[in-house]
């Protein structure tokens, strides 16, 4: 065995981040550690590279129990750790990176650069990388930096390898290079903890799935014996569900009840780069239209490329059937559209200002004269929205970060509800919030669609999705995979969707036949 | 805010309360000073002048002083505006003395079209800056040092390094000399400006654009604000502040001079907009605080002047007291 964890546990003050993780690695193995945000799995990582020490249990190494006061004494060991954000030189070559600190000299001083490149050559030849060494880092794509990343981290000795996320940042192109690069590192015997949300990848190159739950180990088994549907059920925690995968799928194909109301939001084909992929969906007025898929699916992405936030690619967006010519949240929120963000502190508060400035911030030029914003209609405005909404404050003038997080939301929906939009996008818009609040939240939600707005949402948690929605559409890897009506269905139904995976992929968006 | 100094008044209104600052709580009044220190260090050194420093009683003293102050108040606005969107104007010293080279070049083709010159080259120096940042994403440090650089060198170029005397009478050599009551009328149109820009800030489309830009640009994107129109119109006023300080610097003067005009402003206009209480984070600014701000350093530098204190120590005796007062300022809204 390379690398093994025996019980370990560690706390962070009250939360118990990891509970009685056994885990192991063996050499020339791809091992997929899974789970959803905050299962665990950084946790897992940090103790493994000696960034943090574990509470209790232990860590062997070839058998013998190895305690490591930071990753460079992990390093030193052979266990490295390769994290999304890059950690080398952009401004030098390929080859000083790869070498840096421990470059070849000539005469003990001088830095033998042509022995360098020649021997960066050779590395990149080995894990198939066609890349000049001379090049200066910067000017090759995010992934390509963090295959080199890698490449840096076992020639400096390490034997087993924490990929953590790889591919968030990779093109198409870039992750059959990394795939490559994987094939050779098993080859060498390198033992790979392969971290990732994307469940195709994982079933593509990891011999073994582990998965992580609140901090414990909920599945551990070699690939071919765990299916993806219960895998995913182990994510989420509804083991039960696994038996009936196909049964919702076959459903997808109905349509809601509302079918004859207007179209209220039209996507088709949109596409953002390789992580909103040929979307096209529908919502009708006074439907909650969920979009639903796990982590990394592609659902922020989704709503921001609808929203203009981000350029699409190709494909088109309509408002009450009228086309978005020039996709930008101005020119979306001119037509109809309403977006509210997941990030709420650094995409939607505005920290520094009030309440009353924070609510109204979307409608600036609806209040003003002349560009000149009147106070009184301004005020009419928060007063009624405060009011409507139910948002506790001192006051219109009381800065937002009085606000507790839920009522903070409050006004942000209120943002986005003043600009008297046609179709309102919700991403994850209880994320953070406590139980009470996000009870009000789905009331005003529910309320929108009672009045003719069509609501396309999101939540972190697919419980919630199911309930608040009248049906969804489910995303996986920035690709439509399948509808669902949701009435009088359970999330179960949903998880047999979002396992089911391949075997749904190609069902046409929902309500785009009508 | 409920405070009894001024501050109150004028001070960004939108500007959220600080939380859990001093306070002195007399009735319904609540005052932080840590916010207020501004005001504080500005009554307190006068105080200190008038009882210690010879001849700071001299009415004629009051009047050099705004006259000096009169430009120092125009970068400062601009300063505090660029500041509130978290970005910076480094060129405004430097807009000044082209705004001068201007007046100096066109000054023969008389004098209304020479004040027009300044203001408009200033204009055109922020609308590039305004360009370079809005356009192409360039940070506002980087962009206006090039402008400080730049405008300087062209400026020295224009007028061949030399002075050029203004003729004695007409509209500029009035606007460094004339002062009825003891009041300079610059300074009244720097204070009338001032008051105009609190207005814009407070209450039009582009004054809270800037903040709003300041506080978040992604939150302001998604909320469809025209934050490069914004960013273009801050940089863009800042020149053109910057262009009307050079018309008034060089007024006063009574010349035209590259070399002299506008030396290191910016770094009093930063001073100045930074303890009046517009943070360096954005998203928040105060109109009459930068004014007291720019006050408060003239102030310092005659008081120096007035003690005979060493022009090298006193350059030292400035830079401590400015982090004095933004250390007093720490955690202050």
């Amino acid at each position: 065995m390379l690398l093994e964890t025996r019980g370990l546990v560690k706390t962070f003050g009250p939360v118990r981040a990891l509970r009685d993780v056994s885990f192991d690695l063996q050499a020339g193995e791809v091992h997929g550690l899974m789970g959803e945000n905050g299962a665990g799995k950084s946790t897992l990582i940090k103790l493994l590279t000696g960034l943090n020490r574990p509470d209790g249990g232990s860590i062997l190494l070839d058998g013998r129990p190895v305690s490591f006061d930071s990753p460079r004494a992990a390093q030193a060991a052979g266990v490295a750790a390769v994290y999304q954000e890059i950690n080398l030189i952009p401004e030098r070559s390929v080859a000083d990176n790869l070498f840096l600190g421990r470059e070849p000299r000539r005469f003990g001083v001088l830095v033998d650069r042509a022995r360098m490149v020649e021997e960066a050559r050779a590395l990149l030849r080995r894990y198939r990388l066609e890349i000049d060494p001379r090049r200066t880092l910067r000017t090759l794509g995010l992934g390509l930096q963090q295959l080199i990343s890698i490449a840096r981290v076992v020639s400096l000795g390490a034997r087993a390898v924490i990929l953590d996320e790889p591919t968030s940042a990779l093109s198409g192109a870039e992750v059959e290079l990394l795939y490559g690069v994987v094939e050779q590192l098993r080859r060498d015997g390198i033992g790979l903890i392969y971290v990732s949300h994307r469940l195709s990848e994982c079933y593509r190159l990891c011999d073994r799935l582990t998965v992580l739950r609140d901090g414990a180990v909920v599945a551990s088994e070699p690939t071919a014996s765990l299916p993806r549907a219960r895998l995913v059920a182990a994510m989420l925690g509804r083991e039960q569900v696994a038996a009936q995968k196909d049964h919702a799928a076959a459903h997808g194909a109905q349509d809601g009840p509302d079918t004859e109301a207007a179209v209220a939001l039209a996507v088709e084909d949109l596409s953002w780069r390789h992580r909103v992929r040929n979307v096209s969906l529908q919502v009708r007025r006074g439907e909650i239209v969920g979009l639903a898929g796990l982590l990394g699916s592609g659902r922020t992405e989704t709503f921001k490329t609808i929203y203009g936030a981000e350029k699409p690619d190709g494909g088109t967006v309509s408002v009450a059937g009228r086309r978005i010519a020039s996709p930008r949240p101005s020119e979306s929120i001119r037509r109809g559209l309403a977006f509210l963000s997941e990030d709420r502190r650094s995409e939607g508060v505005f920290a520094q200002l009030s309440v009353a400035e924070n609510l109204t911030a979307a409608v600036l030029p609806r209040i003003s004269r002349f560009g000149v914003i009147s106070r009184r209609r301004r005020d009419d405005m928060v007063r009624r929205y405060v009011q409507s909404l139910g948002v506790k404050a001192a006051g219109p003038d009381a800065p937002i970060t009085s606000l507790s997080g839920g009522n903070q939301q409050k006004v942000l929906i209120a943002r986005a509800l003043c600009t008297e939009p046609d179709m309102v996008m919700l991403d994850d818009p209880t994320r953070g919030i406590d139980v009470g609040a996000k009870a009000e939240v789905h009331r005003v939600v529910r309320g929108l669609a009672a009045e003719g707005l069509g609501v396309l949402v999101t939540s972190s948690e697919l419980e919630e999705v199911v309930e608040l929605s009248d049906r969804l559409v489910v995303l996986d890897e920035g690709r439509v995979t399948g509808g669902l009506d949701t009435a009088g269905r359970d999330s179960d139904d949903v998880l047999a969707i979002l396992a089911g995976g391949a075997a749904g992929t190609n069902a046409p968006a929902h309500g785009a036949a009508s | 805010m409920t405070a009894a100094v001024p501050g109150g008044r004028i001070a960004e209104r939108g500007a959220p309360q600080p939380a859990g600052g001093r306070r002195l709580s007399i009735g319904r009044l609540s005052i932080d000073w840590r916010a207020q220190s501004v005001y504080v260090a500005f009554v307190a050194l006068v105080a200190f002048d008038l009882l210690v420093t010879p001849g700071f009683r001299n009415p004629t003293v009051i009047r050099s002083l705004l006259f000096e102050a009169a430009p120092l108040i125009l970068i400062a606005l601009g300063q505090s505006l660029a500041i509130g969107t978290r970005g910076i104007d480094l060129s405004v010293g430097s807009v000044m003395a082209l705004s001068s080279a201007m007046i100096g070049l066109t000054v023969d083709a008389g004098q209304g079209l020479a004040i027009g010159a300044g203001i408009a080259v200033g204009l055109a120096c922020g609308v590039l800056n305004g360009l370079l940042v809005a356009l192409l994403r360039i940070a506002p440090l980087i962009s206006s040092l090039a402008l400080l650089v730049a405008a300087r060198g062209l400026a020295q170029a224009l007028l061949g390094g030399a002075r050029v005397d203004l003729p004695f009478g007409g509209p500029i050599p009035a606007l460094g000399q004339m002062a009825p009551l003891g009041i300079p009328v610059v300074a009244i149109v720097s204070l009338l400006l001032a008051a105009a820009f609190a207005f814009v800030v407070r209450r039009t489309l582009p004054g809270r654009y800037a903040l709003f830009v300041g506080a978040s640009r992604t939150a302001a994107t998604l909320a469809g604000h025209p934050v490069r129109l914004t960013l273009a119109f801050v940089y863009g006023l800042s020149g053109l502040l910057a262009g009307l300080a050079g018309v008034f610097a060089t007024a006063r003067l009574g010349a035209a001079d590259a070399n002299y005009i506008g030396v290191q402003f910016e770094l009093d206009a930063i001073a100045a907009a930074v303890i009046g209480g517009t943070p360096l984070s954005g998203g928040r600014i105060s109109t009459l605080g930068t004014v007291f701000g720019v006050l408060l350093l003239v102030v310092l530098d005659a008081s120096f002047i007035m003690n005979n204190v060493n022009a090298n120590y006193a350059q030292i005796l400035k830079a401590a007291f400015i982090v004095g007062a933004l250390y007093l300022r720490r955690g202050a809204a």
